[in-house]
């Protein structure tokens, strides 16, 4: 569609606007499911905003998106967040790099939230060095079969799809011997799902697969075998994007300032600290105070960020920033409440595992710098990347990768 | 840099990155820098072409008329900057953006405060000399709460640049705040009598005019004073700043005419309270300026530094720190920029972000500028290397109008409040 034919910003937002009030329940209102929610803003015509008709979105731009976002924000209405990998990271990047077959498969249902999908990229011996993936496509001359596992796949037990880096060649270098496969997780034989317990003795969403034999269709692969690391960047362009709230993965607006906001965690732990803050001038005060800086910055930056991108005046990988800042400050704010509320915020009365208490959201926070690439590994690609200073030597880059498995005793 | 091949002074002026003037020092000049371009980038992301065009006009005045060898040389003379060059200055649109045509001033966006950030950045990109924090915060609370009478009085000379005014509110031993205020305007029959103490008054030693921010038994006043008023003494003093320059001024039962006040007698802290929203706004912009130029040139130079056989600049132990920098001067820059815009806009969170932006740029721009040297090393620590300018910028911005830590007793008021307003 021509630039001219869009609707104006504007007038999209205030049609948005008049439409959520009638159809999008409050976040106070009852909870609707997540693919309920998808649902009713794919039918709408409010799923996809910037993916293109042909394949169940809206035709419009992300700033049409971010005007749809911050007007929920404001309403705050609900919208769906466990399916921001499908809608922010997986859907962008079948987009870019699937085939016009696989857009038409894959696409309409992803959006709809009728296919929840999932990335399948780290393994249980590493994630930061993607490219050294150990799970093996072969092809038997009819099928791919997939041999492997993988792990801290968010939400692989409700997901339909896993995307799936995989190394289809072990003769060429690490980075040019992988491929990109779609993995449907419910009722394929061979794969197993097990959820990893987390830190806070909670079962986590995380989980760990294991794939024996799984055979799977060519048309599933996305992108062409052996050129899965082309793919793979995206996602993770995507990952980054959707944890720093920019880009495709602007999917949650700018909230209004409460003590949830700034202190993270549950309602009454924040309250809780706030209330601490008042009769604590002190150390606990200047942190108190940092977290509060903070949760006024970061999305101030995000924001910038997202409109700059937009404007064309940013270009690359700035989503990795606003990962690293957003992640930092969220950690921050969890231990600053804990800071503040002392041992009332590690230990409680009663034998079960409190959600809402601060030490529970502390230790489940962890996650937030280490997920999604962690910080050291976003730090690498801000400074190589936006910044352009030179890389650190890889002495593996292009040895075949048999051979690097060998030098580094693994094989 | 100014390197071997610098023929000529007149040359050098177009050598933006460094203060040498040709002066030979062979040793130093072979771990020093190359000359380095400034970049494009800068805080505002959808400015207008007159706005760019404003920006650009403004960092080639710099780049000509005061390169860092031009600051250098300023640092040996008293007012810190040359008379012509601020009235060539105003003439540039420097002294008017907050003046309304009709009132002899230029508007350029129709965002006074978005515009002049612009040129906040770009004076902090190249610390540049000149009272343009002073003269606009008086011109902007003359433009808008002055007399008409005080307006003909005082605003053709301060927008031509001919006179200098500034803003006295602070109390020696660093007291910010309209609370702390001691310094009293007392009515006495048709006259009002100022007396009192304020320190840390920017470019007093040539300044005509000096806003003074005082106590009233119920309230606060604003009243605009000519230095050579019979019981005014002004000290004059230094910073740690290359140019600029600061004083103390006393005021001994120094009788002015009710003319004087600017705005209502013991009404003036809503005035007040602008005045010092603005002046963090400019103050927070020019540290953008000046943490964004330190880790521009820091970069240039530590691509050219290696060692143990490689870049310096591979090692993830200087290029996660440079991230954590680009993550600082983000943020710096989107709380700036969100604070320039609520001026404007008049919001009602301005005083808020502002004291957000203090703490946050205040603190941030100096960690920057201060990681740079380390990052330079031992060159970084010498007179000849640019750096200090930067360092001695940041360190005299982060303490005036408020240090971080100040405004940050202040935000705690406001976070402790929270779970009342939101519950």
């Amino acid at each position: 569609m021509s630039a001219e034919n869009l609707e104006p910003v504007e007038a999209f937002g205030a049609r948005a606007a008049h439409w959520m009030q009638g159809h999008l329940p409050r976040w106070d209102d009852e909870l609707m499911s997540e693919r309920e929610l998808q649902n009713l803003l794919f039918d709408h015509g409010f799923a996809g905003i910037a993916f293109p008709r042909r394949y169940g979105g809206a035709g419009l731009t992300l700033e049409h998106q971010r005007a749809f976002v911050e007007e929920t924000a404001v309403q705050d209405r609900q919208l769906p967040i466990a399916n921001r990998v499908s809608i922010g990271m997986v859907g962008p990047t079948i987009l870019q790099h699937g085939s016009d077959e696989a857009k038409a498969r894959f696409l309409p249902p992803l959006l709809r939230g009728d296919a929840l999908w999932i990335q399948l990229l780290s393994e249980p011996q590493g994630g930061s060095d993607m490219a050294a993936t150990m799970t093996r496509l072969t092809h038997d001359g009819v099928t791919y079969v997939l041999n492997g596992s993988k792990m801290w796949s968010s939400g692989a037990l409700d997901a339909d799809y896993g995307l799936c880096l995989c190394r289809s060649n072990w003769g060429l270098p690490k980075h040019r011997g992988l491929s990109m496969i779609a993995v449907p997780l419910k009722g394929t034989s061979g794969i197993t799902i097990v959820p990893t317990r987390g830190a806070s003795g909670l079962m986590s969403d995380h989980c760990e697969e294991f794939f024996d034999d799984v055979m799977l269709p060519a048309q599933n692969l996305i992108g062409a075998e052996n050129e899965g690391w082309a793919v793979a960047r995206t996602l993770l362009l995507h990952e980054r994007n959707t944890v720093g709230n920019v880009g495709y993965g602007r999917l949650v607006g700018r909230r209004e300032r409460g003590p949830k906001r700034v202190f993270g965690g549950e309602p009454a732990a924040a309250s809780a600290t706030a209330a601490i803050a008042r009769r604590r001038l002190d150390a606990v005060g200047t942190m108190v105070v940092d977290a509060y800086i903070q949760s006024v910055v970061v999305p101030l930056t995000s924001a910038r960020v997202m409109a700059g991108l937009y404007a064309g005046t940013y270009k690359g990988q700035w989503g990795s920033l606003a990962k690293l800042q957003a992640t930092v400050a969220a950690q921050a704010s969890v231990r600053t409440a804990m800071a503040a509320q002392g041992a009332d915020g590690v230990i409680w009365d009663g034998e079960e595992v409190r959600t809402d208490n601060v030490g529970t959201t502390w230790l489940e926070s962890r996650g937030g710098t280490i997920a999604g690439g962690t910080n050291e590994i976003q730090r690498n690609i801000i400074s190589e990347r936006l910044l352009e200073l030179p890389r650190e030597p890889a002495p593996d880059q292009h040895l075949p990768f048999d051979e690097t498995l060998r030098n580094s005793g693994r094989r | 840099m100014v390197s071997d091949e610098t023929v000529s002074p007149a040359e050098s002026y177009g050598d933006i990155g460094d203060g040498e003037t040709g002066r030979e020092r062979p040793a130093l000049n072979r771990i020093r820098p190359r000359r380095c371009e400034q970049s494009e980038d800068d805080m505002q992301i959808d400015l207008s072409e007159e706005q760019e065009f404003f920006r650009a006009s403004t960092r080639r005045f710099i780049e000509v008329e005061t390169p860092l060898g031009v600051v250098r040389d300023l640092y040996e003379t008293r007012d810190g900057f040359d008379r012509g060059w601020w009235r060539k200055a105003a003439e540039l649109g420097w002294t008017s953006l907050f003046v309304p045509e009709q009132l002899g001033g230029g508007v350029l966006s129709g965002r006074p405060t978005c515009d002049a950030v612009m040129v906040a950045e770009e004076m902090g990109r190249l610390v540049s000399p000149g009272p343009f924090l002073p003269v606009n915060v008086v011109a902007a609370a003359i433009a808008r709460a002055g007399s008409e009478q005080q307006c003909a009085a005082v605003l053709p000379g301060l927008l031509s640049g001919v006179t200098v005014a500034t803003w006295a509110i602070c109390e020696p031993q660093g007291r910010w705040e309209l609370q702390d205020i001691e310094t009293t305007a007392t009515r006495q029959g048709r006259n009002i009598v100022l007396d009192g103490t304020k320190a840390y008054v920017e470019a007093l030693g040539c300044a005509n005019h000096v806003l003074v921010t005082a106590r009233t038994d119920d309230g606060i006043t604003q009243v605009l004073v000519p230095v050579e008023t019979p019981g005014v003494t002004a000290t004059l003093g230094r910073s740690i700043d290359m140019t600029r320059r600061f004083g103390s001024i006393r005021f001994d039962e120094v009788v002015l005419p009710q003319s004087a006040v600017v705005g209502e007698f013991a009404g003036a802290s809503e005035q007040v309270g602008c005045q010092m929203e603005l002046a963090i706004a400019l103050q927070c912009a020019e540290l953008v300026g000046v943490a964004d130029r330190t880790l521009e040139f820091t970069l240039q130079y530590g691509r050219e530094r290696s060692a143990f056989g490689r870049s310096i600049m591979s090692y993830q132990a200087l290029k996660h720190r440079i991230a954590d920098m680009a993550v600082l001067l983000e943020g710096s820059k989107a709380i700036t920029d969100a604070l320039a815009a609520a001026i404007d806009e008049r919001a009602a969170t301005r005083s808020g972000l502002a004291s957000i932006a203090k703490a946050y740029v205040g603190t941030h721009a100096l960690d920057i500028v201060d990681d740079c040297v380390q990052i330079t090393g031992g060159i970084g620590v010498t007179w000849e290397h640019d750096i200090h300018l930067y360092n001695r910028r940041a360190a005299v911005n982060r303490a005036v109008f408020g240090t971080p830590e100040d405004h940050k007793q202040k935000l705690l008021v406001e976070v402790a409040a929270l779970d009342e307003v939101s519950a």
